[in-house]
């Protein structure tokens, strides 16, 4: 078995809560593609440095680049072309900020202080994947709160995003041997229910004239 | 517990999933070139998968477990009973979607691409809504099972906004959405179980993905574990069940899908949804009863919660998916319960809710389809012109409502008595009192639309009994309401087989206790494969 490099993980995996920062927090909705462009590619980053752990992850590297790196990005980009800026926010940025420092801390104390809750593994890979869930479940957490803080349709999908993000990263942190075929499974459907979701707001945005989901009010109860 | 089942080799769990795949394909390759093709691929799809799910139901009642591609596909009774109920409801909803959904583009004047478009994107996706269903019901891989169930709600996405107006958008946007949010849960709790079963003795490797394997060593999960997953997994697979407080995407998708949809929405998938849910977190109960005891509060509260939102819905498609949510509140109050009896009487109020409320769903779509209105207060005296529409939904109304002699009196019968004899006398005075609620919400609006004076909507000369197909399609419903509540032996024995595949807990002498005999009787299983 080849070692993987515990500081090369930690830097990915910290640097994955920058790009999920930036992409929650970005008001030009193409801004925050690129960011979650960045937070894509750094998965793919992630999964080749542990395919030397488990080959399957060389497969869902090549997948995940293809669904989350170019083919969600481009979906983005379209949906965006000529409604860059988006709707003012429920949360501005200085208390997004101090809800990010707060909610990276918890989760790096829950996940290091619960570790055996997890899987059992070597205490080199426990260290990296202790901290990856803690990536892991704060870029799902950030995920969470834009959909519900944002309320820009578009933006609430790159939430999406981001939280699937968190999910994958918790999934190859939990289960590095999983097979290529439940991988492959759950990769498409990301990128099936991102555009399924950019062609509904494609509609919304016609009729409604706005993405504004607040805007979205002939249902209630 | 079928103690002698065998494990067999077999074609057919790969081929039910694979004939409405295929059906769906070709009417997306040649739906739009060849117009009589798409109903006639659509009709021939369902046929084909009922015929299959019957022949599948048939060998599992008798001693058999069908398995496809190793162990990935996994057809026991259980699986059977979910997905001959799942091919039967989309037989009916196809059948009636042949007049109904072109008079709805034609008539209704829907934009957004050609009518043959319209209709071939239709029956294109319904028919890969459907197989998606089957799959989840056959999938043994954990995993494979949340992305089934994921699958489902995508292949039903469009069909839910297929109007394209404002309502329908918004309806669409929120499902996919909140659905997909929901479900992510169910995968963070399905990649704990596996993460945790892989790692213990016996387990390991790909086994540790397949349910059935991770069900004999559910034992040896840490109690944390089994916490972390049950609560994920209740989420994730109880969003997409519709249970309170994750429903509120579920009134306005049944309510603003077109009916044939509806009908499969709160008839079928909501219940696959339950279907994953029992099959994930039961396997804890004979481990870690508290589990249950969660299931029952979850479900009492969703009865509640459904019950009461269903009194203030003017609109009828509105109240009818308000009550599938507290309709779905007895299924899990069932689960809940967690005892043989209890289990028992959960699938068989699945059983009966899927087929009466698919009936209340198909004849509220000939109301609107015949006046144009949707609105109980608008409508009025419908039943001297709608004698058929008027009989079923009667019929629908107080099977569900639990009026004997029709089929949901057996279930709820039997759901409450399963809770008395475990001790829960609190859920069943939650479940008499809420039964009494459906049933005035229920008559109370089969009161107003059918009886009294006509509505002006309802005067116009132009008001008719629906299409043949239409009323076809509600006849057969309402007549296996009827046939299961005079005689509801005939579906006693696929029920009980299924009902000895969940785990159970025993609840005798009023405490938790757990049931041994159970899992003893699944290393009883003769393991045989055939090539």
């Amino acid at each position: 078995m080849t070692h993987i490099s515990p500081e090369l993980i930690h830097t990915l995996s910290l640097l994955m809560i920058l790009t999920s920062f930036a992409a929650v927090e970005a008001r030009n909705l193409r801004h925050s593609t690129v960011a979650y462009l960045a937070q894509a590619l750094l998965i793919c980053g992630l999964l080749f440095a542990y395919s030397t752990q488990n080959s399957a992850l060389l497969y869902w590297a090549v997948t995940a680049l293809i669904t989350k790196a170019v083919l969600v990005p481009w979906f983005l980009w379209n949906a965006t072309a000529g409604h860059e800026q988006e709707t003012k926010p429920l949360i501005g940025f200085g208390p997004s900020a101090v809800i990010l420092i707060a909610l990276l801390a918890v989760m790096y104390k829950l996940t290091h202080m619960h570790a055996s809750l997890f899987v059992a593994q070597t205490q080199e890979l426990a260290e990296i994947a202790n901290t990856n869930l803690a990536v892991a479940f704060t870029v799902f957490v950030l995920g969470l709160y834009a959909i519900l803080t944002r309320r820009d349709a578009i933006k609430t999908v790159i939430g999406l995003c981001l939280l699937e993000n968190g999910v994958h990263l918790s999934l190859v942190s939990l289960a590095p041997t999983i097979r290529e075929t439940a991988l492959a499974g759950i990769a498409t459907e990301v990128v099936v229910t991102v555009y399924l979701l950019l062609y509904i707001i494609g509609g919304i945005r016609s009729k409604f004239g706005t993405t504004d989901t607040f805007k979205l009010s002939e249902l209630h109860w | 517990m079928n103690h002698s089942a065998v494990e067999t080799a077999s074609v057919l769990p790969a081929l039910v999933i694979f004939v409405p795949t295929a059906t769906a394909l070709l009417i997306f390759a040649f739906g739009r070139f060849v117009s009589w093709l798409r109903e006639t691929l659509a009709f021939a799809g369902v046929t084909f998968a009922l015929i299959l799910s019957v022949i599948i139901g048939y060998k599992t009642l008798h001693g058999e477990i069908l398995t496809s591609f190793e162990t990935q596909l996994y057809a026991d009774s259980l699986s059977a009973l979910l997905i001959s109920m799942v091919s039967l409801v989309s037989f009916v909803a196809v059948v009636y979607s042949l007049k109904y959904m072109r008079h709805q583009v034609k008539e209704g004047g829907l934009p957004h691409t050609t009518t043959s478009g319209r209709l071939t994107a239709f029956y294109g996706w319904l028919m890969l809504f459907i197989s998606t269903m089957i799959w989840a019901c056959l999938s043994n891989n954990i995993i494979m099972l949340y992305v089934a169930v994921e699958a489902s709600t995508i292949a039903s996405g469009l069909l839910v906004a297929f109007y394209w107006d404002k309502r329908a958008l918004e309806a669409g946007y929120k499902y996919l959405m909140l659905l997909t949010v929901g479900i992510t849960f169910s995968l963070f709790g399905c990649v704990l179980l596996y993460a945790t079963g892989s790692n213990l003795p016996g387990v390991g490797g790909a086994k540790g993905l397949l349910i059935s394997e991770l069900k004999l060593h559910a034992s040896s999960f840490p109690i944390t574990t089994i916490v972390l997953a049950s609560a994920f997994l209740i989420i994730g697979f109880g969003t997409k069940a519709g249970v309170a407080p994750f429903h509120p995407w579920l009134p306005d998708a049944h309510a603003e899908a077109p009916t044939p949809v509806s009908a499969l929405l709160s008839g079928v998938m909501i219940k696959v949804a339950m279907y994953a849910l029992v099959r994930t977190v039961t396997i804890f109960y004979p481990s870690f009863s508290p589990v249950a005891m969660f299931a029952l509060g979850l479900g009492v509260f969703t009865l509640v919660i459904g019950d009461l939102m269903a009194l203030a819905q003017d609109d009828l498609k509105r109240m009818l998916a308000y009550s599938s949510v507290s309709q779905i509140g007895y299924i899990l109050m069932g689960f809940g319960i967690g005892t043989q009896l209890g289990i028992y009487a959960g699938l068989f109020h699945m059983v009966n809710h899927a087929i009466a409320k698919a009936l209340l769903f198909l004849a509220a779509g000939a109301v609107i389809y015949s006046t144009g209105m949707r609105n109980i207060s608008q409508l009025g005296g419908l039943a001297k012109k709608m004698p058929i529409t008027s009989f079923c939904f009667f019929i629908g109304a107080l099977a569900v409502s639990g009026i004997p002699p029709l089929n949901g009196f057996h279930s709820k019968l039997a759901l409450f008595v399963a809770g008395a004899d475990a001790g829960n006398w609190w859920a069943v005075g939650f479940g008499i009192a809420a039964s009494l609620v459906t049933l005035v919400v229920l008559l109370k609006a089969a009161k107003n639309i059918f009886w009294g004076k006509e509505s002006e909507a309802v005067a116009d000369t132009s008001v008719r009994e629906a299409p043949l197909t239409v009323v076809i399609s509600m006849l057969i419903l309402a007549i296996l309401c009827l046939g299961v509540g005079l005689y509801p032996k005939a579906v006693y024995p696929p029920i009980k087989e299924a009902a000895s595949y969940v785990q159970t807990i025993n609840t005798s002498n009023k405490k938790w206790r757990l049931l041994k005999t159970r899992r003893s009787g699944n290393h009883m299983t003769e393991v045989r494969k055939k090539c």
